[in-house]
């Protein structure tokens, strides 16, 4: 390329950086003490598919948040419109190339790692994301409080790339392609399994160039766009180079055990690279049953220090969360982690004008059930997480532990008798009342806990599995014995949607119970779909909208 | 045996055959298609152990052959089964959408072929002249216009640069009270939407009727009965448009099953909830029961539109026979 292209690519690059900039300046930190609600006595959330749909609607007035808006030319349009505030956060996405270590060539370190050398990330994010995603190294995404910024792949680098592998003896053939130590014989071509661009432009774009980066140092390596379903059999299959995918991750380091731990290597495990390492299962395993949080911090740094070292995967980038509120309402919540599509904003936004009205908050999809037992898809949990609580709750400023319905609570390690195990003492609140009115209790705690293990429920399976025993000594205290020894025991736990004892008791076949269209005997206006939550359900157009009211006795709202 | 009886044994036992085809074909074409409904679940948070609580739950860890039979015996009864995604009863998900699904595909198909009949009549009519050239670049236009482009521009054009019409859905946020109120609303909603499909679904009519017509025109039973002073307007909307009738008949009928399907696009860009999203959602979703109930019905509609094309052809057209000796 010569020079004035690349100083025009430059320059066009930098142009578009600029762009995230003049967003509006990102909220540092909320004080959570502040925040009494919710304010709005009536909330619609709004099904809007199509997202040109959903922008339209959003400047026809017809919404007054929408979230997860992901096309740069969608956030440029909204960030000149002085009607719209816009937020930009962090988020948990990380998008990665994954190596198959379980073949040739793809299990030489070195190779790997000049790989991550010669992928030009700041450029590539640059050009197709127009600034509104972050180049990545590290193994987790940085807004996790778990991320270790100093365990990092290494950045671009093509000329120690090449250096790199001359030194562990590779050699180029005459058209340029790698040459293993000790062999005559070049590299096989290889693929790059991506997503199609029908499915996803960029994602299969990336891939593309990736493989451009890595032919550039030798490696014969072409994109090879596949359908999502077909991509995910062959990578399960386990019949692929390399591939490139994106995933949403949470915000404790769990995932690291199942990408990397050699037992996750198994059908329906997602050790999709085959990565096999007693050391790294020892780091993964302290990781898992870390008895506190310090040592759950220690551990996991450990883990993505060996991971810096074996990189089984290059991580590439990870997405921010835009999203767009209407200046007609004020007290948003926004924080480095959380863009203001949150249930924060939810119980602290109010008219700016003074004069109630209803909000309408834009759901990107149609939600598939609202059967808390059932429910998967983040659409239905944003419309069941208005009515269920936890026990927890996730300080949106640094994304550590709150207390929520619990207002305290205790992690220890029982080692009296046999193997060690967690033990978790939660005090709860005593002003939370059920939307039917009667009080919520330990027992309801108690009750939630054991239907849910009971019934082995999927979405819960791995949360309640090792509950050993739960004990109520009073109305306002739980005490979960777990089987062994885990600090994660806590957020699995408290983070569980609860549930009324009396509702429980009812339910005759948690598969097919429908509660938003079951009336609550006694009750005008409620259905069995109720919680502690700040929002009353009260009736779903299925394709059109779910309708809420504030509930007046939620324990936030000031008396 | 009769003929007519013959020919009508024949042809529902055709009839069956397909549908038996097509439901062996559905239960394995899907369960072909790369992944399964438990492999896409990608949440690193879900162990192999809680995946394989959701293959037990969707009834995936049953030995295939068990699957088929109970999926036959389903489909016997119309009881499709659960949805894997809703956990609700795949015939009552269906049900709950089809008075959407009709409340526009209905007036939106019949007023297409209204448009498109009277203006390929008209087109045959004046042939040479404007009028036929008119007709004959709009219905160009219209057959061979992207969907999805022409329903967003409406809704650019109508709904956001002049808002005469509402952005999204069937019902305004909050709903009107009262049962006129309502229905109006739902009228106004639909409003754009069927419009939109009139517009690009006269076009293919109006050419098919404008290129019947004509041929029709030439027949020599058109000549004589012009020679007999039958007025011009009897002549092409009583004669030329009966003759061509049967394959009209024919077309609408097994176009049918298309426009069901082809609602997909309608009801995402306006926010609809119909039946053609729920197809589309459970075959990308993998969802075997939803898929497997919704296809069905789709073929039962096709082979009972084939059926009834033939019984009105019959009908329409007296020089039809119903196969044996006469038909030849």
């Amino acid at each position: 390329m010569g020079g004035f292209k690349r100083w025009l690519a430059g320059a066009l690059g930098a142009l578009a950086m600029a762009v995230p900039l003049a967003l509006p300046a990102q909220g540092a930190g909320v004080d959570l003490e502040r925040i009494r609600g919710p304010k709005v006595r009536d909330l619609y959330l709004v099904v809007v598919r199509d997202p040109d749909a959903a922008i339209l609607a959003l400047e026809r007035g017809k919404l007054d948040i929408l979230g997860d808006v992901t096309r740069p030319s969608d956030i440029r349009r909204l960030s000149k419109d002085p009607r719209f505030s816009l937020s930009m956060a962090e988020n948990f996405h990380m998008a990665q190339v994954g190596f198959n270590l379980r073949k040739f060539p793809w299990n030489v370190q070195e190779l790997r790692r000049a790989a991550a050398m010669a992928i030009p990330r700041d450029r590539l994010v640059r050009e197709l994301f127009s600034g509104y995603s972050a180049p990545l190294t590290t193994f987790l995404p940085p807004v996790s409080p778990y991320c270790d910024k100093s365990a990092a792949a290494p950045g671009l680098d093509a000329e120690g790339a090449r250096a790199l592998l001359k030194k562990a003896g590779w050699t180029w053939n005459g058209s340029g392609i790698l040459v293993p130590p000790g062999s005559k014989t070049p590299l096989p071509p290889a693929t790059i399994l991506s997503p199609t661009a029908g499915v996803a432009p960029t994602t299969a774009e990336l891939a593309d160039r990736i493989a451009a980066a890595l032919r550039e140092i030798g490696i014969p390596v072409k994109a090879e766009p596949l359908d999502f379903a077909a991509m995910v059999q062959r990578i399960d299959e386990r019949k692929f180079d390399l591939y490139l995918m994106a995933w949403q991750l949470g915000r404790d380091p769990d995932s690291l055990y199942s990408f990397y731990h050699s037992s996750m290597d198994v059908r329906g495990g997602y050790n999709q690279t085959g990565l096999k390492d007693a050391v790294m299962d020892g780091l993964l395993e302290a990781l898992r049953y870390s008895p506190d949080e310090p040592a759950a911090r220690k551990a996991a740094k450990a883990v993505q220090k060996a991971l810096a070292d074996r990189l089984p995967i290059i991580p590439i980038y990870t997405r921010y969360s835009v999203a767009a509120v209407s200046r007609e309402w004020k007290g948003a919540v926004v924080t480095k982690a959380s863009a203001a599509d949150n249930s924060w904003s939810l119980l602290s936004m109010e008219p700016a004008s003074g004069r109630e009205r209803p909000l309408y908050w834009a759901l990107g999809d149609e939600p598939r059930t609202l059967n808390p037992f059932t429910a998967s898809t983040a659409t239905d949990w944003q419309v069941l997480g208005l009515v269920y609580d936890t026990l927890l709750a996730v300080n949106p400023n640094d994304l550590s532990d709150l207390p929520w319905l619990a207002r305290s609570w205790k992690v220890e390690t029982m080692a009296k008798a046999g193997a060690p195990k967690t033990r978790l003492t939660f005090s709860l609140r005593g002003d939370v009342f059920w939307q039917d009115g009667k009080p919520f209790t330990a027992k309801d705690v108690k009750a939630t806990l054991l239907f849910l293990k009971k019934h082995a429920i999927p979405r819960y399976f791995d949360s309640v599995r090792d509950i050993e025993s739960v004990t109520v000594p009073d109305d306002r205290t739980v005490v979960v014995t777990m089987k062994n020894v885990s600090y994660w025991h806590l957020h699995s736990i408290g983070g569980l949607p609860l549930f009324p004892a009396a509702l429980l008791d009812r339910i005759r076949d948690w598969r097919s119970w429908q509660p938003s269209r079951t009336p609550l005997p006694g009750k005008t206006g409620l259905t069995e779909l109720y919680g502690t939550g700040p929002f009353v359900f009260r009736e779903s157009k299925a394709g059109d909208f779910v309708r809420f009211t504030r509930n007046e006795r939620f324990w936030l709202i000031p008396r | 045996m009769r003929p007519v009886k013959r020919y009508w044994t024949r042809r529902l036992g055709g009839a069956a055959c397909v549908v038996a085809i097509v439901l062996v074909a559905n239960f394995f074409l899907f369960r072909l298609m790369p992944g399964d409904p438990v492999a896409t679940v990608l949440d690193p948070r879900f162990s192999p152990e809680a995946k394989a609580q959701l293959e037990a739950l969707y009834g995936l860890d049953q030995p295939l052959g068990v699957q088929f039979l109970l999926y036959l015996r389903r489909m016997a009864t119309f009881d499709f089964g659960l949805s894997f995604s809703t956990q609700r009863p795949v015939l009552e998900e269906i049900l709950e959408r089809l008075p959407n699904t009709l409340a526009l595909l209905v007036p939106a198909y019949l007023l297409s072929v209204l448009l498109g009949t009277v203006l390929g009549v008209i087109a045959a009519r004046r042939r040479g002249h404007l009028a036929e050239k008119a007709v004959l670049a709009a219905g160009a236009v219209s057959f061979s216009f992207p969907s999805f482009f022409v329903q967003m521009v409406l809704l650019l054009l109508f709904a956001y640069v002049f808002p005469v019409f509402p952005l999204r859905g069937s019902l305004s946020i909050p709903p009107p009270e009262g049962t006129w109120r309502i229905l109006a609303d739902r009228i106004w909603h639909l409003a754009l939407p069927v419009f939109s499909l009139v517009l690009l679904g006269f076009g293919g009519w109006a050419l098919t009727v404008r290129n019947l017509v004509v041929k029709v025109m030439g027949e020599d039973f058109m000549i004589l009965a012009r020679a007999k002073g039958i007025g011009e307007r009897r002549l092409l909307w009583g004669h030329a448009l009966r003759a061509a009738l049967p394959p009209l008949l024919t077309l609408f009928l097994l176009s049918l099953p298309g426009v069901v399907s082809g609602a997909v696009l309608t009801e995402t860009v306006f926010s609809l909830h119909g039946v053609g999203r729920f197809l589309l959602d459970s075959v990308l979703g993998q969802d075997y029961p939803a898929a497997g109930g919704a296809f069905y019905l789709l073929t039962l509609i096709t082979v009972g539109s084939n059926l009834l094309a033939d019984f009105l052809v019959q009908l329409a057209d007296p020089r039809i026979k119903t196969g044996g000796e006469e038909s030849r």
